[in-house]
C-alpha cells in the first residue's frame, strides 16, 4: 500500500520525493517520507483527494536521530470499512533553525501538537497562529527530548537539576560511607 | 473546509442587542490550575463578557513529569510504573496497550488465557473509570451524592484490582508477555456477582441523574462539538461516539481477542438535547458501563485455566524500527508512537498519543458563546484526566 | 442555562413542571433510601483496620540475613531508590547460607531504600532470587523529614523489626 501511495503523491505533487519505506516483517510499521518543503501540499492532497481521504490526523510526533531530526504525521482515516493508518514523515537537518510548514490550516489537531513538537524538539512551523511552549514554562531553556539535552540548573532560582537525588546531608549515610571507604582503604594498603 | 481556529484573533461572540450595548471590555479570568471543575492542574484562561465566555486558552504543563524522556533511559520493564501514571484512573488500559506495543516488535504470542484476562481486567478498569467520571460529572453539576454511590462500586472493583495485583491505582500488573498473577476461581466469581449488582446499580444511576431535571436542563444543548469538529481535531471516544459516530477500535479494528465478542458500539442518538452536547456524550459513557458487564460475562464463560505468561527473553532486545499501536481506552484512543534500535535495552523514542491532549485542544473551539457555568460542564463532560494530557 | 424552552400550550407547561417535579422527588426517594436501607461502607479508620490483601504492595523489607548483594533489585529499579553497598568476605571466613540454600558471598555493608523516591511497582521483589527482599504490609510511615523515609536494613532497630516482618 506505502508504495502505490507514495507514487501517488511524487504524480500529484511535484517535488514531494515521496519515499516509501517497506518494513520487512510485520512486527515494525512502513512510513513514507517526503520533502519538508512540500509538507503542507502532500497533506493537503492526501487529505482532499477521493482515492486516500485520511480525514483525520492522530498525532505528531518528533524523533532526534542525532544526524537529523524527523517529524512523523500519524494520519488515519475513520472509516470502518477500510480503516488505514499512514506514517508520513519530514526529514529536518538543520538543528538551529529546522523549520517545516503548519498544517493547522488543514487539521485543527495539528494546533497543540505542533506546538509540544516545538517545545519538546525545537522545530519551528511556518505559519502557526500561536507558536509557544506548551508543557513547559516559557522561559524555559532548551528542548528536552534532544538526544544532546543537558538540563538546566537553576530555573527562577531554584535547583531544579541537583548533582545528586540522594540527600549526601543525610549524617548517617554519610557515616556509613566513611566507613566503607575507610574499609576499602585498609583493604587497598 | 478552511479551520475557524486562530487563537490570535478570537472571534467575537454572538450576543444580542442589548448585551451588545452593556459591553465594554473582555474580562481575563484564570479558572484553575487549582479550580475543583477542571479535573486536575488544568489552567484555563477565560476571557468573559460579563458571564458569557468570548474566548478560552488551556495553559498546560501544570503536571508535566517527563515521562517521555524518563521512558529513554529505562529498560522495557521498567517503563510500565511510568505507563501507570499517565491516565491514573485507568492504569490498566494503558499498561495494555503498552504490553501490545512491545509484544508487536518483539513478535510474542500471548496465551489466550492472559488475553481474557487482560479484557477482563480492561473492561473492569473501563467500569471504573466511567463511574469516575459519572461521579465527577454529577459533582461538577452540583449534585454530591452520586459521587458517594459511584465510588462505593468503583471501590469493590479497586478491591479485586488490590488482591489480584498488590496495588490499588497503579497496578504494574499487565506484563510483556502476559499477566504478573492469575487471578483465583473466586475472585473469578466474585466478579460475576458484581456484574449482576453492577447492572442493577446503573439503573439507579440512571433515575437518579440522567433523566433528572435540574441534569438534563444543565447539559442538553451545551458544548455541542459536531462530527466534523471531532474529525478535524482527531478526537476519539466518547466524544467521537457521543457525536454520532459509530467508531470503536474494539469493533473496527479488533485487536487482542475483541473480535469472539458480541457487544454493541453505543452512540449518541439526541433523544434528550442533541447529537454532540454534554448529555449525549455522557450518556455514550453510561451505556459503555453496560457493555462492558456483557464483555466481562462473555469472558467469564470462555476462561479456561492455562498458562499466563508467554514466553518473552530475559533482556529485552527489538529489532531496529518504529510502531504505531492504537488501542480504545475509557476515555479514547491511546496510542503509543516507539522507535527502537537494534541492540538497545531502552526505547530509542516513546511518544504517547493521548486522548485528553486532544480532548483539551477542542475546548477553544466550543468555549466562545458559552455562559462559564456552561463551559464547566462542557470540561467535566469530556472527562480529562490532566496526568495523561501532560505527561 | 442555555437552553430555551418555549411553552405552546399550557398543557405543555404544567407537563414541564410535572417532569421537573416527579425526576427530582424520584432522585431524592433514592437517596433518602440511604437513611436505612443501606448499611454503611466506610470504615472508622484508626479504630478498624481493614485486613490488606495477601498481595497488597506496602512498604519494602529486606531480610539482610538472607540477601546474597547481587544488586539484581538495584538494577530493576525504574526509579533508582535502592543503595546497595558491598564487599569481598575476608578470606577465611566460614560463609553462610542463605534460607534457600544460596551461598553468601559478599558482606552487605549498606543497604538503604530510600522510600520517599519507591514508587512500590513491586518489580524489584520479582527479580530477587532469594526472596529476602518483600512488601511488607506496613502502610503508616509518615515522617517528619524526608531524610526519615530513607530506611537503612542494616541498622540495629529495623534488623529488630525482622521477627515482626518477615512471613
Amino acid at each position: 500500500m506505502h508504495k502505490e501511495l507514495a507514487d501517488l503523491i511524487n504524480k500529484n505533487v511535484a517535488g514531494a520525493n515521496a519515499i516509501a519505506f517497506i518494513a520487512a516483517d510485520n512486527k515494525t510499521d512502513s512510513s513514507i517520507t517526503v520533502e519538508a518543503s512540500h509538507l503542507f501540499k502532500v497533506v493537503e492532497f492526501l487529505k482532499t483527494n477521493n482515492v486516500t481521504s485520511f480525514n483525520s490526523l492522530h498525532v505528531i510526533s518528533g524523533v532526534d536521530y542525532v544526524e537529523y531530526m524527523e517529524v512523523c504525521y500519524m494520519l488515519t482515516n475513520y472509516d470502518p470499512a477500510n480503516i488505514r493508518d499512514l506514517i508520513l514523515k519530514v526529514k529536518i537537518t538543520d538543528r538551529v533553525n529546522g523549520h517545516v510548514d503548519s498544517i493547522v490550516k488543514l487539521f485543527a489537531a495539528a494546533n497543540f501538537q505542533e506546538r509540544e513538537v516545538y517545545d519538546m524538539f525545537g522545530i519551528k512551523f511556518n505559519n502557526h497562529p500561536d507558536l509557544r511552549r506548551i508543557l513547559c514554562p516559557d522561559d524555559w531553556e532548551g528542548f528536552p527530548l534532544r538526544k544532546d539535552y543537558i538540563a538546566q540548573k537553576v530555573y527562577n532560582g531554584m535547583n531544579v537539576f541537583p548533582d545528586d537525588k540522594m540527600n549526601m546531608e543525610d549524617r548517617e549515610f554519610i557515616v556509613r560511607q566513611e566507613m566503607i571507604k575507610k574499609a576499602q582503604e585498609t583493604k587497598a594498603q | 473546509m478552511q479551520s475557524r481556529w486562530d487563537i490570535g484573533q478570537p472571534e467575537k461572540p454572538t450576543l444580542n442587542s442589548d448585551t451588545e450595548q452593556l459591553k465594554s471590555e473582555l474580562l481575563t479570568l484564570n479558572m484553575g490550575p487549582q479550580h475543583p471543575a477542571t479535573h486536575g492542574v488544568l489552567r484555563i484562561e477565560i476571557w468573559t463578557d460579563s458571564e458569557i465566555v468570548a474566548h478560552a486558552i488551556p495553559h498546560l504543563g501544570y503536571l508535566h513529569r517527563s515521562m517521555e524522556k524518563h521512558a529513554e533511559n529505562l529498560d522495557f520493564r521498567g517503563v510500565i510504573p511510568f505507563v501507570d501514571r499517565l491516565d491514573y484512573l485507568a492504569s490498566m488500559n494503558m499498561e495494555w496497550t503498552y504490553a501490545m506495543t512491545i509484544e508487536k516488535m518483539l513478535g510474542t504470542e500471548v496465551p489466550r488465557r492472559a488475553e481474557l484476562l487482560r479484557i477482563l481486567t480492561g473492561e473492569l478498569q473501563r467500569i471504573a473509570s466511567h463511574l469516575m467520571a459519572f461521579g465527577t460529572y454529577a459533582l461538577d453539576l452540583g449534585a454530591f451524592s452520586p459521587f458517594l454511590y459511584a465510588f462505593d462500586y468503583r471501590e469493590k472493583i479497586l478491591r479485586l484490582f488490590e488482591e489480584v495485583s498488590g496495588a490499588r491505582l497503579l497496578y504494574n500488573y499487565i506484563w510483556i508477555g502476559g499477566l504478573w498473577n492469575d487471578w483465583t476461581d473466586e475472585q473469578l466469581t466474585r466478579v460475576g456477582v458484581f456484574c449482576d449488582e453492577m447492572e442493577e446499580e446503573a439503573k439507579k444511576y440512571h433515575e437518579l441523574v440522567s433523566m433528572n431535571r435540574i441534569f438534563v436542563e444543565r447539559t442538553a444543548n451545551v458544548g455541542i462539538m459536531n462530527i466534523q469538529d471531532c474529525l478535524d481535531f482527531g478526537a476519539s471516544g466518547p466524544v467521537l461516539r457521543g457525536a454520532g459516530m459509530k467508531w470503536d477500535l474494539r469493533k473496527n479494528a479488533p485487536y487482542s481477542l475483541y473480535n469472539e465478542f458480541d457487544f454493541d458500539v453505543p452512540v449518541g442518538t439526541g433523544e434528550v438535547g442533541q447529537v454532540g452536547d454534554c448529555w449525549n456524550r455522557y450518556i455514550v459513557r453510561m451505556k459503555e458501563v453496560g457493555e462492558s458487564i456483557k464483555i466481562i460475562r462473555q469472558v467469564l464463560e470462555k476462561l479456561e485455566p492455562g498458562p499466563i505468561m508467554g514466553k518473552v527473553p530475559k533482556v529485552m532486545k527489538l529489532p531496529a524500527g518504529e510502531v504505531y499501536v492504537r488501542a480504545e481506552c475509557p476515555r479514547g484512543e491511546l496510542a503509543f508512537h516507539l522507535v527502537a534500535k537494534a541492540d538497545e535495552k531502552t526505547p530509542y523514542r516513546l511518544k504517547v498519543k493521548s486522548p485528553c491532549f486532544t480532548h483539551t485542544s477542542m475546548l477553544p473551539r466550543v468555549a466562545p458563546g458559552q455562559m462559564i457555568a456552561d463551559f464547566v460542564a462542557t470540561v467535566g463532560s469530556i472527562d480529562i484526566v490532566l496526568g495523561e494530557v501532560d505527561r | 442555562m442555555s437552553t430555551q424552552v418555549h411553552h405552546s400550550s399550557v398543557k405543555q407547561y404544567f407537563a414541564s413542571l410535572a417532569n421537573g417535579i416527579s425526576t427530582t422527588l424520584k432522585g431524592m426517594w433514592i437517596t433518602f433510601r440511604y437513611v436505612w436501607a443501606v448499611k454503611p461502607v466506610s470504615i472508622e479508620y484508626p479504630e478498624i483496620r481493614e485486613v490488606l490483601p495477601e498481595r497488597a504492595r506496602m512498604r519494602l523489607f529486606n531480610d539482610t540475613q538472607n540477601c546474597i548483594s547481587c544488586t539484581q533489585c538495584a538494577m530493576a529499579c525504574p526509579v533508582d531508590c535502592i543503595y546497595i553497598a558491598s564487599e569481598k568476605l575476608p578470606e577465611g571466613t566460614e560463609i553462610k547460607k542463605t534460607s534457600n540454600g544460596q551461598s553468601i558471598r559478599l558482606k552487605l555493608n549498606q543497604f538503604t531504600i530510600d522510600t520517599a523516591l519507591c514508587c512500590y511497582c513491586g518489580l524489584c521483589t520479582t527479580v530477587c532470587p532469594t526472596e529476602c527482599l518483600t512488601h511488607s504490609h506496613d502502610y503508616e510511615f509518615s515522617a517528619y523529614t524526608i531524610d526519615q523515609m530513607k530506611y537503612d536494613y542494616l541498622a540495629p532497630d529495623i534488623v529488630a523489626w525482622r521477627d515482626r516482618i518477615v512471613k
